[in-house]
C-alpha cells in the first residue's frame, strides 16, 4: 500500500469478503453478485487515484450499490431483462441444489430480495454494510430524510413478509 | 386532544441513532406513552436485527483465484477498453454499408436520361389530333439568336 491508497488486489484481498456479502444481499443471487463484484472492482481500480484514505469499506459499498443500480435501470430499458418491481408478486428464487439452507437467514435473505431496490438498498447500506445515514444519502443521491424513509418502510416490508411465512420473534 | 402522531420513520433513526437530542427525547416520551409506538418499535426492532443478524455470504471456492488471476484480470480489462472501439467499429461499418445500400436503391439524379426527342414527338402527335390552342402556336415559332 502506497501512501494509504491501497492496490486493487489489496481491495480485492482485504475487502472482498465484504464487497461480496453487500453485492450479494443487493443482487439476491451469487451469479449477478458475482457480476456486480467483478465491475465494482474494475471501477474501484478506475478510481484508487481519487480515492480519499477514509472509510474504505463505505467507499466499497456505494461503489457496488451504485454498480446495482446501474444494473437495475439497464435492465429497466431492456424489458426482456427486468426484474420484477411489484413486491407483493416476487417470487424469491429458491436455493440452488447445492446451497445448504440455514433456515431464518434464508428466510431473510428472501424476505430482502423481494424488496423495492430503492428500499432494498437503503436497508442492505444500512444493516449490511453499516453506514451512517449520511453516507447512504450520499451514495444514493436522495436527502438524509427520503433515506430515513426507505430504511423504515424498507424494515416494515420485510417484518411484514417474515411474519406472512410464521418467522416471527 | 390526542397529539401524538402515529409511529413514523422517526423510529428507525431512534434505533440507529440517527436523531438528535431533541428528536429523540420526544421519541423517548411516546414510547413511554404509548404501546402502539412501542409495539411498531419492536417490529421494525425485530426486523433490524434480523438483516444485522445474517451470516457473511461467502463467493463460491475459486472466485477469488479467478478474479485476482492476473490473466483473467488482464482479459476483463482489455474487453472492456476493447468494446467502445468495437462499437464505434461497427457503428461505422453499418454507416458505410447504409450510404453503400442507399447509392444502389436511390436512384441519382445524374442518372435520369430526359428523353426529349421522344416526348417532343409525343407532344407533337398528341396537339396534332388536339385543339389545344396553346400547342396550335408552336408552328408560330421560331428560333432566334440572342443578340445583345
Amino acid at each position: 500500500m502506497a501512501g494509504g491508497v491501497p492496490t486493487w488486489e489489496e481491495v480485492a484481498r482485504d475487502h472482498g469478503r465484504f464487497l461480496y456479502n453487500v453485492a450479494y444481499r443487493l443482487a439476491g443471487n451469487d451469479s449477478d453478485a458475482q457480476d456486480l463484484v467483478q465491475e465494482a472492482l474494475l471501477r474501484v481500480r478506475k478510481g484508487l487515484e481519487r480515492y480519499q484514505p477514509g472509510s474504505l469499506e463505505g467507499w466499497l459499498a456505494r461503489i457496488v450499490t451504485n454498480v446495482f443500480l446501474d444494473e437495475v435501470r439497464r435492465r429497466r430499458r431492456r424489458p426482456a431483462d427486468s426484474f420484477p418491481e411489484d413486491p407483493d408478486w416476487v417470487i424469491p428464487p429458491a436455493p440452488a441444489a447445492d446451497e445448504v439452507s440455514t433456515g431464518f437467514s434464508d428466510e431473510v435473505q428472501a424476505a430482502l430480495a423481494a424488496l423495492p431496490e430503492e428500499f432494498r438498498s437503503a436497508v442492505v447500506l444500512c444493516d449490511v454494510a453499516d453506514l451512517p445515514y449520511e453516507e447512504i444519502a450520499e451514495s444514493l443521491g436522495v436527502p438524509v430524510g427520503t433515506v430515513r424513509s426507505r430504511i423504515h418502510r424498507g424494515r416494515r416490508l420485510l417484518r411484514n413478509a417474515l411474519v406472512s411465512t410464521g418467522e416471527t420473534a | 386532544m390526542n397529539t401524538r402522531p402515529a409511529p413514523d420513520d422517526r423510529l428507525s433513526a431512534y434505533l440507529d441513532g440517527e436523531l438528535d437530542a431533541a428528536e429523540r427525547d420526544t421519541v423517548d416520551g411516546y414510547l413511554a406513552e404509548s404501546s402502539e409506538w412501542r409495539a411498531e418499535r419492536d417490529e421494525i426492532e425485530f426486523a433490524r436485527d434480523a438483516l444485522r443478524g445474517l451470516p457473511v455470504h461467502e463467493a463460491r471456492p475459486g472466485f477469488w483465484e479467478d478474479v485476482l488471476s492476473p490473466d483473467v484480470a488482464k482479459a476483463r480489462a482489455g474487453r472492456r477498453s476493447r468494446l467502445p472501439r468495437l462499437v464505434a467499429a461497427g457503428t461505422a461499418a453499418v454507416a458505410v454499408a447504409a450510404v453503400v445500400v442507399a447509392s444502389l436503391i436511390i436512384p441519382s439524379p445524374d442518372r435520369v436520361t430526359p428523353r426529349i426527342p421522344a416526348l417532343s414527338d409525343s407532344h407533337a402527335v398528341r396537339t396534332s389530333v388536339s385543339d389545344e390552342p396553346v400547342s396550335q402556336l408552336a408552328a408560330l415559332s421560331m428560333i432566334t439568336p440572342f443578340r445583345k
